[in-house]
């Protein structure tokens, strides 16, 4: 009998996102299961629903056979189901036994217990081939060791069965030895273990059974052993109709963007991009390929002046940036549809007059003497309110008050409306209706063909396919792969490389790498 | 100048010190559970002052120590009605803890008018009762160090030493239950006890209605002891002072403690120095623990500053 | 989309509506418990509830101080609006007042003070002595992240002890041992705003003049310069406007500096007014907080400020006016103050107590402003 099922999943988010369609789950006591999808497959939604934190609005939850219902991760907890996020719930300052035994802790009287703690807590260190230091607080450990500890936490409240949300993604090679290790010694003690990931090596390496999503639905549930990388990634990425968006020929030959040797560490010291060497022309539209966290969004951030970077160069119209601010970089010809509308895009208690104007107020046309011209600012944004069929009340509505697909035109009509020579482009479509994709990508094209150098990052492999001349992949901060783009091009093709399964040659590369 | 030196080494100084820290320590407990949970108490001085009011007007009626429970349960219930607003209303609590002041001062002297009859400005006409003193007058039967013993420990509030215990059930609570712990966890990380199933809601009602306890208790020593009866806005900012000796303190009730005796000190000493150089305002010197605050909240982000760079470095 | 206008024109409306049905339904409330705690205390509690709400426009004395509070409260209200648009919460207006009112004293008691420039000049000074003091939390913030409400209410009280001691022991006096400075040359004193035989109010000056276009200036400076943009794109979303390119921290200090100019100017109008004329201790009267339920009342928009200070200002005087002709002390305008800001600055509605009240948990959902309704 299955340890776990889920029969017909489904959620309904409000706003309308279907994140699982009649998804299906099996989970045997005892296997390592991994659940694979690219993003926005549905995993996380339906680990959520396992866990408690959201409620299905269709299909049923079995546990030992038997019905079961989680109102809240408490009750997902007692009945033996632990989950490891990717973003821990740690407290930084507490030390490794305090956060693992926390909420129930061992006592005498009203004293905590410390020393039973900790023992406890080594105990089960131990016993699962979780090795870490129950002392020193945790701010203070490497994330592997972070992990271990959260892992153990699941563990001490007799967990039955382990979810493991993305855990590599944060790990350095070793450690991730380190925890396959910790995974087999958890199931020799019968523990059962989901697995979520999209770094298919590693997902052949460890599970026993594969289950595969794809835009909310299971695409089909295999045997690791009977599976091949290949199959596997065709499953992943499916094999969807490829649209193009028409394009103008450009004269590509005036160089705009100029990337080399760029390497970015992140706040917590890991090396997101490693070495990345790259060229963006007029009228041309480069596609960055690859599953999120490899790199392309903070190669975008460091190219707009909003990150920080270790090491390389970086060149907009032939001009070193470093050391501009995000104005003068502004200056040059640079804009950018950041990846976050509502966190990085827009200031939605502001008026829409005001956010279309928010990065030009150094522009004489708006702002002269310190004084706005309130005017121009209004026929500014009726003019582009028009121009970019945004359905709004009228310029002094708050952005707020828009739809999801309103507010990211308003976005793309502030960086497009200045005809931009380098526009860097992040996710544009996301969380986007239809109609609004198909306009935003009309206008992306329509900038390229006026001459603006496009740099796109997206995690839809259909949209890069639709607008890119050029496709470059990123894994674990490098470019693995680059061409140009074909309708041969397939997005079985570009899951191998964007999955770590191959890279190509120096030589290969050349041919799309200008 | 060596009248002053005489002076604040004197055992009489020292009976001073302890004096004027009490109220202030206790409220400076309060503010530290507060903050710990996650909440900048900026009513501290609202609910001392509630607790001066009620335990005078009460301890007209009733003995002294019904009196300095009902100053206690006063503040806890304007902490009660700060975390009503402040976490089921979602209302800023930095504003919450501003309006309860206002409610505070203009409360407490309407209530004040009510009971005197019309004076708005003390209760001097109310026969109100003070706490008792501990007196340790039988020590100095200890030979040699007797005498010296007596002048330093007799003749101390009750509520001083309740303070000194409540410092260290404070840290015993903090620091050696599963409670404590929570709580802490409650105000550094609160997605991490709520992961574990910790109901941080209430954790948070809890420590606000303690922290007014405390406060309240304060304002009971205050009005009880310190001075006999109320007067308008007596409290005169040592709720602020308070949360200035959380945050000298590191946070941590040893340091808290270090800080309010500090803080207590110049008290003492504005009382004092007038006496002695008729030149030193004693303006100034109440100024002091104000302007140590504002140095002791600079250093401390500076030195968060760099642990901050550091990190990023490594 | 030629009735664009209109429909801009309509969601204004109903955002303004939505809020003025917010404040009014709060100061329901708060006049309700009011009214019961004076039901319960006061041998004539009808009387003095008619006294609160009605007498104040009788007299010509009783309207010019009303209007005299209602131009102080509209300064603080725009001092604390300015802060509060920027998302901080520098509480350092009570200071401000104070140093404003020390340095425009120093001015009128000098030599400068007997001459025409003594009005402007004591007003100015105000400003700069307030612009700095709004100007240290600001920096301590932007430079070393230190908290602001914190700095802020340290230096409200080195305030208030600097003025004690000037007043007592440094500024000239009439006479020993009283805790008040000479009196201002008359040169150096805001002149009565209304006086011609048979209409002579006094303690109202020109102060109200002054507030009115404080009022215009911060409106302008708010929503008609490229600076006051900046500021309230920082107030609502700091990321996005380091995006686009803004110094958020520079915002940040300046908006706080330019509140620091708003008290001083409050503090300079204290003392250099009709009420006063002369530099004691404690004048305020902790009137600077009370900036803050104006401040949230009118949303921190400029224009709405006057409009809640005079409200506001009638029931305080009208406190006032209960106190003296009735047995209800003013002080209970504190109760109303206190659950007006509680009020006001949670997420209530009619809507929301109703959820409440069905649900055990709460949503943080009020009524969603629609228009371009600041916070």
């Amino acid at each position: 009998m299955a340890l776990l099922e889920a029969i017909g999943i489904g959620k309904t988010y409000p706003g309308g996102v279907v994140a699982n369609d009649g998804v299906n789950l099996v989970i045997q006591p005892g296997e390592v299961h991994a659940v694979v999808g690219e993003n926005g497959a549905g995993k996380s939604t339906l680990m959520k629903i396992l866990f408690g934190l959201e409620q299905p609005n269709a299909g049923t939850l079995l546990l030992d056979g038997k019905p079961v219902q989680f109102p809240g991760p408490r009750d997902a907890i007692d009945a033996g189901i632990g989950m490891v996020f990717q973003h821990f719930s740690l407290v930084p300052s507490f030390a490794v036994y305090e956060n693992v035994v926390m909420g129930s802790e061992p006592k005498a009287g009203i004293r905590f217990d410390r020393r039973k703690a900790i023992g406890e807590v080594q105990a089960l260190s131990e016993k699962f081939r979780l090795k870490v230091d129950p002392l020193p607080p945790v701010r203070s450990l490497p994330v592997g060791q972070q992990q271990r500890v959260e892992i153990l936490k699941s563990l001490y409240r007799n967990a039955r069965i382990l979810i493991l949300d993305e855990p590599t993604a944060v790990l350095a090679p070793q450690e991730v030895q380190e925890l396959f290790i910790a995974i087999r010694s958890l199931v020799a003690q019968g523990k059962t273990v989901i697995f979520i990931a999209h770094k298919l090596p590693e997902v052949l390496e460890i599970s026993d059974t594969i289950t595969v999503m794809r835009q909310g639905k299971t695409v089909g549930q295999v045997k690791t052993s009977e599976v091949t990388e290949q199959s596997l990634a065709a499953m992943m990425v499916g094999r969807e109709v490829s649209l193009r968006v028409d394009r103008k020929a450009t004269d590509q030959s005036r160089r705009v963007a100029a990337v080399s040797g760029l390497r970015i560490v992140n706040a917590r010291g890991t090396e997101v991009v490693a070495g990345l060497d790259l060229n963006v022309h007029s009228g041309e539209i480069v596609g960055l390929v690859g599953v999120e966290g490899n790199g392309q969004a903070e190669t975008l951030e460091a190219i707009a002046g909003l990150r920080s970077i270790a090491a390389g160069d970086i060149r907009i119209t032939e001009r070193d940036a470093a050391g501009l601010s995000v104005l003068e970089r502004r200056g040059l010809g640079l804009a950018s549809i950041p990846e976050d509308r509502i966190a990085e895009g827009l200031a939605t208690g502001a008026s829409v007059g005001e956010n279309l104007v928010a990065t030009r107020l150094d522009d004489p046309r708006f702002v002269r003497n310190g004084l706005l011209d309130l005017k121009a600012i209004k026929a500014n944004a009726v003019k582009l309110i028009e121009q970019f069929s945004i359905r709004v009340g009228g310029p002094a509505s708050a952005v707020g008050t828009l739809s999801g697909g309103n507010m990211q035109k308003v976005v793309v009509a502030r960086e497009l409306a200045e005809q931009p020579k380098l526009l860097l482009v992040n996710q544009p479509t996301r969380g986007v209706d239809l109609g609004a994709t198909q306009f935003i990508w009309r206008t992306i094209t329509d900038a390229r063909d006026a001459g603006a150098a496009v740099l796109l990052s997206s995690a839809d492999l259909s949209e890069l396919l639709a607008l890119s001349d050029r496709l470059v992949v990123l894994y674990r901060g490098k470019i693995v792969a680059a061409f140009v783009n074909s309708p041969d091009l397939t997005p079985e093709t570009l899951g191998t490389y964007m999955l770590g399964l191959s890279t190509q040659t120096a030589a290969e590369m050349q041919v799309a790498l200008k | 100048m060596m009248d002053l030196f005489i002076t604040v080494f004197s055992a009489a100084f020292f009976v001073t010190i302890i004096r004027t820290t009490t109220p202030l320590l206790l409220a400076t407990m309060g503010g530290l559970v507060a903050d710990l949970s996650g909440a900048l108490n900026v009513a501290l001085e609202g609910m001392m002052l509630v607790g001066c009011l009620t335990a005078v007007l009460v301890s007209v009626y009733a003995p002294w120590y019904v009196a300095v429970v009902s100053g206690m349960g006063a503040g806890a219930t304007l902490g009660l009605l700060m975390a009503f607003f402040a976490y089921r209303m979602k209302a800023d609590i930095i504003l919450v803890g501003f309006a309860i002041n206002i409610l505070a001062a203009g409360g407490t002297v309407f209530a004040l008018s009510m009971a005197t009859g019309g004076d708005k400005g003390t209760s001097i006409n109310l026969p109100s009762k003070a706490v008792p003193a501990v007196d340790l007058s039988f020590l100095s039967q200890i030979p040699v160090v007797g005498p010296t013993l007596t002048a330093f420990l007799s003749g101390h509030s009750v509520l001083s030493w309740i303070a000194a215990f409540v410092v260290f059930a404070v840290w015993y609570f903090l620091y050696r239950t599963p409670w404590g712990l929570w709580l802490r966890g409650v105000g550094e990380y609160p997605a991490a006890p709520e992961a574990a199933g910790i109901p941080v809601m209430k954790i948070r009602t809890w420590s606000l209605i303690v922290s007014g306890a405390l406060a309240g208790m304060g304002g009971a020593q205050l009005a009880m002891f310190n001075y006999v009866g109320f007067t308008r806005d007596m409290t005169a900012g040592r709720g602020f002072i308070a949360l200035g000796a959380v945050l000298l303190g590191a946070r941590h009730p040893v340091g808290a403690l270090c800080a309010a005796l500090l803080f207590g000190a110049f008290e003492a000493l504005a009382v004092v120095m007038p006496g002695l150089f008729s030149d030193a305002p004693a303006e100034l010197i109440r100024s002091i623990p104000f302007v140590v605050t504002i140095a002791a909240l600079v250093l401390f982000s500076i030195r968060a500053q760099r642990a901050l760079a550091l990190r990023g470095a490594k | 989309m030629s009735n664009v206008p209109a429909i801009d024109r309509a969601s204004r409306w109903k955002a303004i509506r939505s809020e003025v049905g917010r404040a009014a339904g709060a100061l329901l409330i708060a006049l309700g418990v009011a009214f019961v705690v004076v039901l319960l205390t006061s041998k004539t509690p009808f009387e003095a509830l008619n006294v609160l709400l009605t007498q104040i426009p009788q007299r010509p004395r009783t309207i010019g101080l009303w209007l005299d509070d209602a131009a102080k409260l509209t300064i603080t209200g725009l001092a604390f609006s300015l802060v509060f648009q920027a998302r901080q919460f520098s509480m350092g207006v009570q200071g401000q007042v104070y140093v404003g009112a020390i340095a425009a004293t120093y001015v009128a008691l000098s030599p400068l003070g007997a001459t025409w420039a003594g009005i402007p000049l004591g007003m100015t000074a105000g400003m700069m002595a307030g612009a700095v003091w709004g100007f240290i939390p600001g920096i301590a913030k932007a430079k070393l992240g230190a908290n602001e409400i914190v700095s802020s209410l340290m230096l409200n009280y080195i305030a208030i002890e600097l003025c004690n001691y000037l007043v007592r022991a440094q500024l000239p006096k009439p006479a020993v041992g009283v805790l008040t400075t000479n009196d201002f040359p008359e040169t150096a004193v805001l002149p009565q705003l209304i006086k011609f035989d048979g209409l002579n109010i006094t303690r109202l000056d020109y102060g109200f003049v002054i507030a009115l276009v404080a009022v215009f200036v911060v409106w302008f400076a708010l929503y008609r310069t490229s600076w006051g943009l900046k500021l309230r794109l920082v107030g609502h979303n700091a990321r996005f406007a380091e995006y686009s390119g803004i110094k958020a921290t520079f915002i940040m200090v300046s908006a706080m500096t330019a509140a620091g100019a708003l008290g001083g100017l409050l503090g300079s109008m204290f003392v250099q007014g009709q009420g006063w004329g002369k530099l004691t201790v404690l004048f305020e009267g902790n009137l600077a907080f009370e900036g803050i339920l104006v401040a949230i009342v009118a949303r921190s928009r400029p224009l709405a400020v006057p409009v809640v200070a005079l409200f506001y200002g009638y029931l305080r005087q009208g406190a006032q006016l209960m106190n003296i002709r009735t047995d209800v002390p003013a002080e209970v305008i504190g109760v109303v103050t206190a659950i007006i800001i509680l009020l006001v600055s949670s997420s209530f509605s009619i809507n929301f107590i109703k959820r409440l009240f069905k649900r055990g948990d709460a949503p943080a959902t009020g009524t969603v402003p629609a228009g371009s309704a600041a916070k």
